[in-house]
């Protein structure tokens, strides 16, 4: 009676150490919700992990619309990254459609966010800035946060994981660094702004540069002639020098105010979307190292 | 004995209709130029329909209608009113002088002369004190007499009139009647679709019967007569949806063939 | 007070640029507004907004997020849609109504396929539609084309197009102008609107063609002076709305559209022809 027993247990055993072999044996399905957090998971994951990028190179997240297809990519996921902050707005209406029962990792666990004021209409509204991935400290948070989620679901790739997040910690620390100097070695007068979306306040704070949006949060909310008038007289009043194209907006707003203060059109600066790969910002370090390049030169002068 | 004048209207075996169901079936004659005809005949008889081919509205189904010497600038058309927005803001003045199209055209003035002749055509039809009302807020017959004012203006060789009497008040249809016999003393050849059998006994030398066939056709006392009247209302009215293919068209298929 | 309305005009040059594009189309959509309104084609600028998507998803499949490709593309897939609808109101049972709203479904479904195609999740239309706020020199020239082009062929067709709306059927009788007035018509409203969209914005352009229209009617019963009415209600309308944005901090298209509705609710109240208020008091009638 106890050997049948015995052999019953080790069974069931077997079972679910070749059941967890199976799933360790094919590539590991994860979704990230934009492409900063694409490029992240594929840095930490290497090649035990299949990404695929909701919001791909250029795209507004803000804007997003899931289609059926997206809901199929989904459903199979094993490992769901977002953003999290209120990013996403469509996030959880995907989820729920798509019936996907695999984890959820929110990338920015643990981060401390930063509130904004959003002119609705007249009226001011606290709203939480999502885009904390633009402090690279924050970044070091969302690479512990996806390294910890990949070996949650997948526990054998465990060394793989920890040794890339490690080296990616180290290339980010430094980044860091190269950025804090970039600013610094600007006139503080002139580490001043404007850009045409709201998406650089975690950038501005950590790094010590002033920035200045002529609209709201997202990319929907169209501009009242007071809006442009303040940040005009803005412009003028404090010798901003520069304004800064993004790449998910029109730029006919911004071409307005620089044309009629003087500022220097400065360039793009990519901060909800990576570029293509074979355009100037393909990673996230990327992103920063074009970002910090471009805000020199247009400031230095 | 006076040659009879030169035709301006010939049909020759002529189907109007629409949809291939004939409302004019195999009609043949001619109109005289000059003569002031009125066309009868019950509801569906295809009074609407004849004029809309004069006018070029519709195209034969079989058969051949023709214009003698004349164009489509020639022709003066009044239909049942049905196609005309009257709530546009438009006043009777500017409507009336519409009727100089042909002299104006799209994009001359509207010189002094021109002004004379609206003016003109509104004491005919007295309708001077109404010039600037917005044509919206004309009766029925007030409305009337602005279109014939227009007519009138257009100063056309051949007038073509269907129903023109209809809901419009005793005393301006007889002042409408006087404006037809004096185009018809000017020569013009005026054709009418009508109602009214006394009217036309009292004011119309020839009569076409029409109940989609040709009923009677002639001068107007030997032609209305009670048994032609009762003929054409026995003529079937409506459209038959399962008609076969004409017999007599079919016939003469095998003839030529 | 006067320094307060002339003043942030005297400061920034873009509010300037915005009143020079308000007047140039002030000038060119009203008039079309109001024969829309009289043919009972005011739907049409709705339904054009929606009809232009496949052109300007063709323009961005061939040239990427070109404005000019766009709003060509946008240009000759509104001209088809308006084109296609009207001969075909006038060849078959067909109403107007009916014919367009099927031609531009069917312009806005391929639109939305099409803009799938590339996946990009930019949003064209937001790239395609401006704001009066951010006029660039290409757009005021284009605004000022279009309006010198409008109204130039406006003053050609002008008697047979009153004629086409009033009595069509007697328009065909003595001019063989009718159809080709028509078909030039329906070119005016889409260049125009494509036009208004570029520079403005779909709400903006479309409430500035029909709105000041719509009010007009309740204070005179002449074409000419409907046209008149609508011009200065549109630019009225339009420096009203600049200033409620400027010192109201809100959106200036919908503060200049409501300006146009506040006028429009205005007119039905008071306006001298067929106002309410006018229609509840008794009056003495006249003597004749």
């Amino acid at each position: 009676m106890r050997n049948r027993f015995i052999v019953l247990l080790g069974a069931v055993l077997v079972l679910l150490g070749v059941s967890s072999g199976c799933h360790a044996a094919g590539k590991v399905k994860a979704v990230a919700t934009f492409s900063v957090l694409g490029d992240m998971v594929k840095q930490v994951g290497g090649d035990r992990v299949d990404v695929t990028t909701l919001v791909g190179p250029n795209g507004d997240a803000h804007v997003f619309s899931p289609t059926p297809a997206d809901a199929k990519m989904l459903a199979v996921a094993d490992i769901f990254f977002v953003n999290g902050l209120g990013f996403e707005g469509w996030m959880e209406r995907l989820e729920n459609a798509s019936g996907f029962t695999g984890a959820l990792v929110v990338a920015s666990g643990g981060v401390k966010p930063l509130k904004m004021t959003e002119d609705e209409g007249g009226h001011e509204e606290v709203v939480t800035d999502p885009h904390a991935w633009q402090n690279l400290a924050n970044g070091k948070i969302y690479v512990a946060n996806i390294r910890d989620g990949l070996i949650a679901a997948d526990p054998g790739g465990k060394e793989l994981y920890e040794a890339n997040a490690t080296k990616y910690l180290a290339a980010i620390d430094a980044e860091d660094k190269a950025v804090k100097q970039a600013i610094a070695s600007l006139l503080a007068a002139r580490r001043k702004i404007i850009t045409s979306h709201d998406a650089f306040g975690y950038f501005a704070q950590a790094y010590g540069l002033e920035v200045i949006a002529p609209e709201g949060v997202s990319t929907e909310s169209e501009a009242s002639a007071q809006d442009v008038a303040k940040i005009i007289r803005q412009i003028r009043a404090e010798g901003i020098p520069a304004v800064f194209l993004e790449n998910v907006t029109d730029r006919r707003l911004l071409d307005q105010i620089a044309a009629e203060t003087g500022a220097k059109i400065g360039g793009v600066l990519y901060s909800d979307a990576l570029s293509e790969p074979d355009g100037p910002a393909p990673t996230y370090l990327g992103m920063f190292r074009h970002n910090a390049g471009a805000l020199t030169a247009a400031l230095s002068s | 004995m006076t040659p009879r004048p030169a035709p301006a209207i010939t049909f020759r075996d002529l189907t109007l209709g629409y949809d291939r169901h004939p409302a004019v079936h195999h009609i043949t004659g001619e109109i005289a130029r000059g003569a002031l005809l009125a066309i009868v005949g019950p509801n569906g008889a295809g009074k609407s329909t004849l004029l809309k081919g004069i006018v070029g509205e519709l195209k034969p189904l079989s058969g051949s209608l023709s214009l003698d010497g004349l164009t489509k600038r020639d022709i003066a058309y009044l239909p049942q009113v049905i196609e005309i927005d009257r709530s546009f803001p438009i006043s009777v003045f500017d409507c009336v002088a519409m009727g100089l199209w042909r002299m104006i055209g799209a994009w001359r003035g509207l010189d002094a002369r021109g002004r004379e002749d609206v003016v003109g055509a509104l004491h005919t039809l007295g309708l001077v004190e109404l010039a600037d009302r917005p044509v919206g807020a004309l009766s029925g017959g007030q409305f009337q007499r602005v279109l014939f004012a227009r007519l009138l203006l257009q100063d056309a060789a051949v007038i073509l009139l269907d129903e023109p009497f209809r809901a419009v008040d005793t005393k301006t249809i007889a002042e409408l009647i006087a404006l037809i016999e004096r185009w018809h003393g000017e020569g013009r050849t005026v054709l009418a679709a009508l109602h009214d059998i006394d009217q036309v006994r009292a004011h119309f030398p020839d009569t076409l019967v029409l109940a989609r066939e040709m009923v009677a056709w002639g001068e107007t006392p030997k032609v209305l007569t009670p048994a032609n009247l009762a003929r054409s209302r026995q003529l079937t009215e409506a459209f038959d949806a399962h008609a076969d293919i004409c017999v007599r068209d079919e016939e003469r298929e095998r003839e030529t063939a | 007070m006067i320094d307060a309305v002339v003043q942030p005009f005297l400061e920034f040059a873009f509010m300037r640029r915005a009143l020079v594009g308000c007047l140039a189309i002030s000038l060119t959509a009203p008039p079309i507004g109001v024969f829309l309104v009289l043919r009972r084609m005011s739907l049409m600028g709705d339904a054009m907004g929606h009809a232009i998507l496949p052109g300007a998803a063709i323009g961005y499949l061939l040239a990427g997020l070109s404005v000019f490709a766009m709003s060509l593309g946008g240009f000759a897939a509104g001209l088809a849609v308006a084109l296609a609808a009207g001969l075909v109101a006038r060849s078959t049972v067909l109403r107007e109504d009916a014919s367009l709203a099927g031609f531009y479904l069917v312009s806005l479904a391929l639109g939305v396929m099409l803009v799938s195609v590339r996946g990009s999740s930019v949003d064209l239309l937001h790239v395609l539609f401006g704001t009066v706020l951010a006029l660039d020199d290409a757009a005021l020239l284009l605004i000022a084309s279009i309006a010198t082009v409008s109204l130039a062929v406006l003053a050609v067709i002008y008697r047979p197009l009153v004629l086409e709306c009033f009595d069509p059927e007697f328009l065909r009788s003595v001019s063989p102008l009718s159809s080709p007035t028509h078909l030039l018509f329906l070119v005016l409203v889409v260049l125009n609107l494509v036009a208004g969209f570029q520079a403005l914005g779909t709400l903006m352009a479309v409430g500035i063609m029909l709105l000041p229209a719509v009010a007009a009617r309740f204070w005179t019963e002449d074409v000419s002076g409907m046209i008149g009415v609508a011009v200065a209600t549109a630019f009225s309308a339009s420096f009203a709305g600049l200033l409620l944005s400027y010192y109201a901090n809100v959106p200036t298209g919908p503060a200049v559209i409501l300006s146009c509705g506040a006028f429009y609710f205005l007119s039905m109240l008071v306006g001298v022809k067929g106002g309410l208020l006018w229609r509840l008091m008794p009056r003495k009638h006249l003597e004749a």
